[in-house]
């Protein structure tokens, strides 16, 4: 992060440089890709069908947290890679298939299940957790990302 | 991140005033209390994140992204307006963290993991570390275990927490700060709620492994 990058100077200015840089290749290593790639899944998908079915036939579910089915795809693409989640949110929020209050939902989701495959490698692996306790973390993290769905539900709702 | 020391509280070290001043200072930058001063308090808003930010020009009623745009070329230019926001974010946060914001944090935060968590404070810089950078703090956590700093239960614990939501702040201001300015509530409420819930999700971890796994750890 960028406080590695910072150390040899004391300067404020070149520590809030640091970072701006930090961030520039943040957006450019990993943000662009990610979202230029999420908008083509979606557009795929748009094209194919599937967010017209998962409106259809997903909304029961994702009622729940008061979402929309094509919300799904977002959960999906964050389980991936939390890029690519934000990126699909983006997409279909631009295309009016999510609005701002779907977004706000979500919000918690997007980080708290986001990128477990590559986290399993990063994290788990590195830790030397045993792999038998790896299900179990994985399911405590979807279900933290749903239940922090559920009370954003309240909580959005009280700010409307 | 290869070293955590400037992050996080070192063994028997304290955070300073000065760890605290940035602690605030990170509070009112991130919390949206100072957006949309009123005309007479306009200058309170140079501490404001979403304020520095600003906005783009307008051409024809909409930004450069312009409206109804579709795949790879609309995705490009809209990730390109994500540059200001992450880098200022980012910027921020470098300044914050090494004035010790951190180590205020990880100072407030170390109380509540022995009752909640049922681990030692000493695994609090593996914490704070991995809200900056999953991989340092996999690495400062396998550190303490081949050490036998902490046991296996603790090991798998602190893993859950690290696990739901890792890289939490560095990932929240960077990447999800490209929705921010779809949100309906203040961009402080999902942080906090996803800090809670990391401590939520660890002491359910807990729970289950003093219930389902016990003969693990006998």
């Amino acid at each position: 992060m960028a406080t590695a990058q910072v150390k040899q100077s004391g300067n404020p200015f070149d520590i809030f440089i640091d970072g701006l840089r930090q961030g520039f290749r943040i957006v450019t290593n990993n943000l662009l890709p990610n979202v230029v790639m999420a908008f083509i899944l979606t557009y795929i998908l748009q094209m194919c069908g599937v967010l017209t079915f998962l409106g259809k036939y997903c909304g029961g579910v994702m009622g729940i947290f008061d979402l929309p089915g094509q919300a799904l795809t977002v959960l999906c693409a964050t389980w991936l890679s939390c890029g690519a989640g934000v990126g699909v949110a983006a997409s279909l929020l631009q295309s009016n298939q999510l609005t701002p209050h779907d977004i706000s939902i979500m919000s918690p989701a997007l980080l708290l299940m986001a990128s477990q495959i590559q986290y399993m490698g990063r994290l788990l692996g590195v830790a030397d957790v045993p792999k038998r306790y790896w299900p179990m973390l994985m399911v405590n993290s979807i279900l933290m990302a749903c239940l922090g769905m559920f009370i954003m539900r309240f909580v959005v709702a009280a700010y409307a | 991140m290869a070293d955590s020391s400037s992050v996080g509280l070192q063994p028997g070290e304290k955070p300073t005033i000065g760890a605290f001043i940035a602690f605030l200072l990170a509070l009112c930058f991130f919390s949206g209390v100072f957006y949309k001063m009123p005309e007479a308090y306009k200058y309170l808003g140079s501490l404001d994140f979403t304020t520095l930010l600003g906005k783009f020009g307008t051409a024809g009623g909409a930004t450069f992204v312009g409206k109804g745009g579709i795949g790879a070329r609309q995705g490009f230019l809209f990730a390109v307006s994500l540059f200001p926001g992450v880098m200022t974010a980012m910027g921020l946060l470098a300044v914050l963290s090494h004035y010790g914001a951190l180590k205020a944090a990880q100072f407030l935060m170390t109380p509540l993991l022995k009752p909640i968590l049922g681990i030692s404070g000493i695994t609090g810089l593996a914490l704070i570390t991995d809200l900056q950078s999953t991989d340092a703090g996999a690495a400062l956590t396998k550190g303490l275990y081949d050490e036998k700093a902490i046991d296996m239960k603790s090991l798998v614990i602190m893993s859950a927490w690290q696990y739901a939501g890792a890289g939490l702040i560095a990932n929240y201001f960077s990447i999800a700060s490209a929705l921010f300015s779809a949100f309906l509530i203040p961009v402080w409420l999902p942080l906090l709620l996803m800090l809670c819930l990391k401590f939520v999700g660890g002491f359910l971890v807990r729970c289950v492994l003093n219930t389902l796994y016990r003969k693990d750890f006998e």
